[in-house]
């Protein structure tokens, strides 16, 4: 059999099998100093440092709603298009800013593996939830604007933020898988930009399902990140526009990939030659 | 209490399967210090990763009854693009060791002067090896794998780290591993020859030496 490791997690002072809670708060542990420490290699403590980490998504959110803004473009149901190109761009440069990462995840942070406790879904753990914390951060203060200067608030702000977490955790889950491969082939340090650049217009980040044919509705409905999309704007525009999307649906995907992936990883983690 | 069971690794190269190691049978005791002594290649590092549970053996396992640090040597286990004193908070929070203490006991024992609030990544090897070294005596483990640093490095933090091992003869366990017999001498009381992907063990240092010499 492929090695037995009675104690594959030790950290100092532990010998004896650990409950799930112990498990599970060093785990917590181990993701906080992760988390903390890829802040300084990212962004370094010069100059506007960690503010970068949030300016990043809000300029470019900002920069492609005020660019649709300006060109006037009428969108159906009447939406506001700045309000309606960041409510998109935002959640998608979460999901892209997640998965492009991770190909380099593993190899940028081999260093950790020295540490026998920590896991590489520790550090993949740690380095989305960096993304999906500024991400987070950026749209709250466009929520907000909208909100002071459209005098427009979020129709329903649980929905959004309950799209917000679906689509991390989507996004997780495909860079989970993403790194795991990556172990095996540089294949997918090679196209995974493209892909992202390529899948844009089928994500839904900047359709709304309604606009469609009929036939289209049904092709679209079976991307998953459409549905996600459709809820956060459920959630910003609330009644002003009619959405579809199925959380069962999502929540499937999700569960599918985050197993595969971890399962993925355990087993790449084996055959690491660091 | 350290036991490794049949433990093989092989690698994948572009010229097929490569076997490092044959079937590694051993049991290393609290307070022992043991040189492992091999040629270039004779996959000591790779056994020592092993250890560490820094890579993982393809058949075989390995079981680990104390606590067991990663494997010290010229490169892993700190982050390049951080000073020192930030690995230093770094290795406090993930082995739940005091963080100030920690920071303050490795600016002690590495003497990095300035370069402590510096990126690592603009350190000497020297200063790598000694703040890799003050870490991991900052986590205060019960056994330490030692890949055949100290001795490359300067004698006298050489001495310093000897000495910090002496004083925990008893609770500390060292794995040297070194192509030097003379460096083997200096810091152990056994020693094993690691020859041909195999592990052989000799109660008597002078008798593991010959053995190595002949080979």
């Amino acid at each position: 059999m492929s090695g037995t490791f009675r104690h594959p997690v030790l950290p100092h002072g532990l010998r004896k099998p650990e409950g799930i809670g112990t498990a599970f708060r060093r785990q917590m542990r181990v993701v906080g100093a992760l988390t903390l420490r890829e802040l300084g290699t990212r962004f370094g403590r010069d100059n506007l440092g960690y503010l970068w980490l949030f300016l990043e998504p809000a300029m470019l959110g900002g920069a492609i709603g005020l660019l649709h803004h300006i060109a006037q473009q009428g969108l159906p149901g009447g939406l506001n298009p700045l309000e309606f190109w960041v409510i998109g761009y935002i959640p998608f440069y979460m999901l892209r800013g997640i998965i492009n990462r991770a190909p380099v995840a593993i190899q940028a942070n081999q260093s950790l593996l020295y540490h026998r406790h920590i896991t590489l879904l520790d550090i993949l753990i740690s380095r989305s939830l960096l993304e999906g914390a500024a991400v987070l951060g950026a749209l709250v203060v466009f929520l907000a604007l909208f909100g002071l200067v459209f005098g427009h608030w979020p129709a329903d702000p649980f929905k959004m933020l309950a799209g917000m977490v679906l689509m991390f955790l989507f996004s997780h889950g495909v860079a989970v898988l993403i790194a795991a491969g990556a172990v095996y082939t540089e294949i997918f340090e090679r196209v995974v930009h493209l892909v992202t650049y390529l899948t844009l217009p089928i994500t839904g980040a900047f359709f709304m399902v309604f606009w469609l044919p009929y036939e289209a509705q049904q092709a679209a409905l079976w991307v998953p990140t459409v549905h996600m999309f459709e809820l956060i704007r459920d959630g910003h525009f609330g009644k002003a526009v009619p959405t579809q999307y199925d959380i069962g649906y999502v929540v499937g995907w999700i569960a599918a990939l985050n197993l595969l992936g971890m399962a993925a990883l355990r087993h790449a983690r084996r055959d690491l030659v660091l | 209490m350290i036991r490794l069971n049949g433990i093989h690794k092989s690698y994948k190269t572009h010229l097929g399967t490569r076997a490092v190691l044959r079937g590694i049978d051993a049991t290393f005791q609290l307070g022992e210090k043991i040189g492992i002594l091999g040629r270039n290649g004779a996959g000591k590092t790779t056994l020592l990763r092993l250890i560490a549970g820094v890579e993982y053996p393809n058949s075989g396992s390995i079981e680990r009854r104390m606590t067991v640090s990663w494997p010290l040597g010229f490169a892993g286990a700190m982050h390049y693009s951080i000073s020192g004193a930030d690995n230093a908070r770094f290795i406090a929070r993930i082995y739940e060791k005091p963080i100030e203490e920690t920071v303050g006991f490795v600016e002690d024992f590495a003497e990095l002067g300035e370069y402590y609030r510096l990126p690592v990544r603009t350190y000497s090897s020297g200063m790598i090896m000694r703040l890799g070294f003050a870490l991991s005596l900052a986590v205060d483990f019960e056994c330490y794998l030692v890949d055949e640093v100290i001795a490359v490095g300067d004698t006298r933090f050489g001495e310093r780290c000897r000495k910090a091992l002496a004083d925990r003869q008893a609770r500390s366990t060292l794995l040297l591993v070194s192509h030097i017999p003379d460096t083997v001498r200096a810091f152990c009381t056994s020693a094993a020859v690691l020859n041909d992907g195999r592990l052989t063990r000799y109660d008597d240092l002078d008798e593991a030496i010959a053995v190595y010499q002949a080979a």
